[in-house]
């Protein structure tokens, strides 16, 4: 990075930090801290949710992820509407009248004490594991960049964010992914106008399309199927997309504190409804343009030679080994096809201007074949780093910040890493504020024995317990306690492959029966606490067997987990009665 | 107590088909999209 980029990079997020502290001004009680006296406005409300969901990891990978896999991972995405509506309806207005601090109060209403706590311990560790990798992925680009050491870049990024949450709460959080998100569409803008501008001068915008398209790229939508029927097991297609994409979103908009804390802050039910409704119109289509950028550098890399391995450190790595000839080879192999490559792409979009179809589908093919003799090489290159102690053979993650650090102009690298960093920060803040949120509240306030209140009815009763300086201070530390356990996982994230699908089959793993707590809560009012307890116990033990022993798409997971502690629960319910 | 205002429309429900709506609309282009260019 040039000095240029360091200046502006240091300007963007010491800017948003000072914007933050100076919005951060609110009541020194749990209202004020977590909830940001309840007083936000729709379009806060939607840009705090989106902020919360939308971290360095989604700008890291899903380019990469489109670069690798194509784009179909939008369709991850598509069952998220159909949430937004169910939430709307059902669970904001009951969440609003009972006037909570955390999702999980109303279920020590509806059902007992014990289910309450499960589910929010459920939500804590589900949580906790996710703001780790969160941490982890920021801090990958400064150790890429400088070439620090990762555990230790992980320590001090975890504790910039410490500082900014503890002293920010909710407010802070709130406002400042208000800018970012002004900062990360700018940035994430410039980016693909760039990409597409340094394609040769006779490529536009959609002959850059044709050639992702014709290299299946552009494979928005997918329907699962092979020879064989349906493929239970492929990640990402249209009915993994709408079913296992709703469950995962209604699990995770409905009862993830992280995100329920965000349009609990808003002003009244109208504006949280309208938050929320606004997250269901605007995200497919933002998923759709930030995946298309790693669709057009895949694109670019036609025009251009790609380094054989993203991450520059584990070419390094194999570098400084007994295999450093073998690389070497592979390397110039690997030029070899490129400058075919290239020869080949500047064929196919001449064919392209003139309509010459036969060349089109000529070129089309040999570039398929080519494309097919780099993933060999590259799979080959993967082999050699296996062998050495401690490689990372996913380069996913690396491929968009390679690609910005190599060809964007001065400026705009900084620009596009403080996009990175401060896309970190609104998550992991809110996720740090809710994890704290949820110890004081479901743990801390309720079995305090100097706070006990007995039954959720009380809201009035908890309203005034809570409102306290002490409480206050606590809220801090745990913040403070959650920003450390976090640090500690992020030491571990780096043998994750693509963070993005681990962060999403982590949330798999617990969001399943988390959801058909609420479920049950919310539609099947003869179930009672007992039963449903033994039913999430049961069915979270199955979930993770599933996930461990079968090739079942994680997605379904959400599906699984929510539909059978509902069912479970209908079938114990009279059993438990009677005993 | 508080009359809620709803923005833009007269009903909670004209939000939710919108989108829904939108959501098929999105999936029709979707589609055309990965065929035109495929």
């Amino acid at each position: 990075m040039s000095q240029y980029d360091w200046l502006v990079l240091v300007l963007t997020l010491t800017g948003i930090i000072l914007y933050g502290l100076y919005k951060s001004k609110t009541t020194r009680d749990l209202d004020g801290y977590f909830l940001s006296n309840r007083s936000m406005p729709w379009y806060l409300v939607l840009l705090s949710i989106m902020g919360t969901q939308a971290s360095a990891i989604t700008f890291l990978s899903a380019p990469g992820q489109a670069f690798t896999d194509g784009m179909r991972f939008v369709q991850y995405y598509f069952g998220l509407p159909l949430a937004m509506v169910i939430i709307a309806i059902s669970f904001v207005p009951v969440f609003n009248k009972m006037r909570v601090f955390t999702a999980y109060e109303y279920l020590e209403q509806r059902f007992d004490v014990k289910t309450r706590a499960f589910t929010s311990f459920l939500f804590l560790l589900q949580r906790g594991l996710s703001t780790g990798i969160s941490i982890y992925a920021p801090s990958i680009i400064l150790s890429s960049l400088l070439g620090w050491n990762i555990y230790i870049t992980n320590i001090i990024m975890g504790g910039l964010l410490i500082i900014y949450t503890m002293s920010g709460g909710a407010k802070a959080v709130a406002y400042t992914q208000q800018l970012q998100f002004m900062i990360i569409f700018a940035g994430m803008f410039l980016a693909g106008y760039v990409v597409v501008s340094l394609l040769p001068e006779n490529v536009g915008f959609l002959d850059a399309l044709h050639v992702s398209g014709k290299l299946g790229k552009l494979n928005v939508i997918t329907t699962g199927t092979n020879e064989n029927g349906f493929n239970w097991s492929d990640r990402y297609n249209i009915w993994s997309g709408i079913i296992g994409g709703f469950f995962l979103a209604l699990s995770y908009f409905g009862t993830d504190q992280s995100q329920v804390g965000r349009y609990l802050t808003a002003k009244d039910l109208v504006q949280s409804r309208m938050g929320l409704l606004m997250n269901g119109l605007i995200k497919v289509p933002m998923q759709f343009l930030i995946l298309l950028i790693g669709a057009l550098v895949f694109t670019f890399y036609q025009f251009y030679t790609p380094p054989i391995f993203f991450n520059k450190t584990q070419i390094e790595l194999v570098e400084n080994s007994p295999y450093k000839d073998s690389l070497s080879r592979m390397q110039s192999v690997h030029e070899e096809i490129s400058a075919q490559k290239q020869t080949v792409v500047r064929e196919f979009t001449d064919a392209l201007a003139l309509k010459d179809t036969a060349t089109i589908a000529r070129t089309s093919e040999q570039l398929k074949i080519l494309n097919e003799e780099s993933e060999l090489i590259r799979s080959g290159f993967k082999n050699i780093l296996k062998s050495q102690p401690g490689a990372d053979t996913n380069d996913t993650n690396y491929i968009f910040l390679r690609f910005v650090i190599d060809y964007l102009p001065e400026g705009l690298v900084g620009l596009l890493i403080a996009v990175i960093f401060i896309a970190a920060w609104g998550s992991i803040a809110a996720a740090l504020n809710s994890l704290s949120s949820s110890t004081m509240i479901d743990f801390h306030k309720r079995f305090s024995k100097r706070n006990q209140y007995v039954g959720i009815d009380k809201a009035a009763a908890a309203d005034l317990a809570v409102s306290s300086e002490r409480d206050y201070k606590y809220s801090r530390l745990y913040t403070l306690l959650w920003g450390i356990f976090c640090i500690v996982i992020a030491q571990f994230a780096n043998r994750m492959g693509s963070l993005i699908e681990a962060v999403n089959v982590l949330g798999s793993l617990f969001y399943g029966v988390i959801l058909g707590i609420f479920l049950v809560a919310f539609y099947f009012k003869g179930v009672k606490g007992n039963a449903v307890f033994i039913a999430a116990l049961v069915m979270e033990l199955f979930v993770i067997a599933l996930f461990k022993w079968s090739t079942l798409g994680f997605l379904w997971l959400n599906a699984v987990g929510a539909l059978g502690v509902v069912i479970l629960a209908l079938i114990l319910e009279p059993i438990v009665r009677k005993k | 107590m508080n009359q809620e205002k709803i923005p833009v429309f007269k009903k909670w429900s004209y939000w939710y088909i919108l989108v829904i709506v939108v959501l098929i609309a999105k999936i029709i282009f979707f589609s055309l999209f990965t065929k035109f260019f495929s």
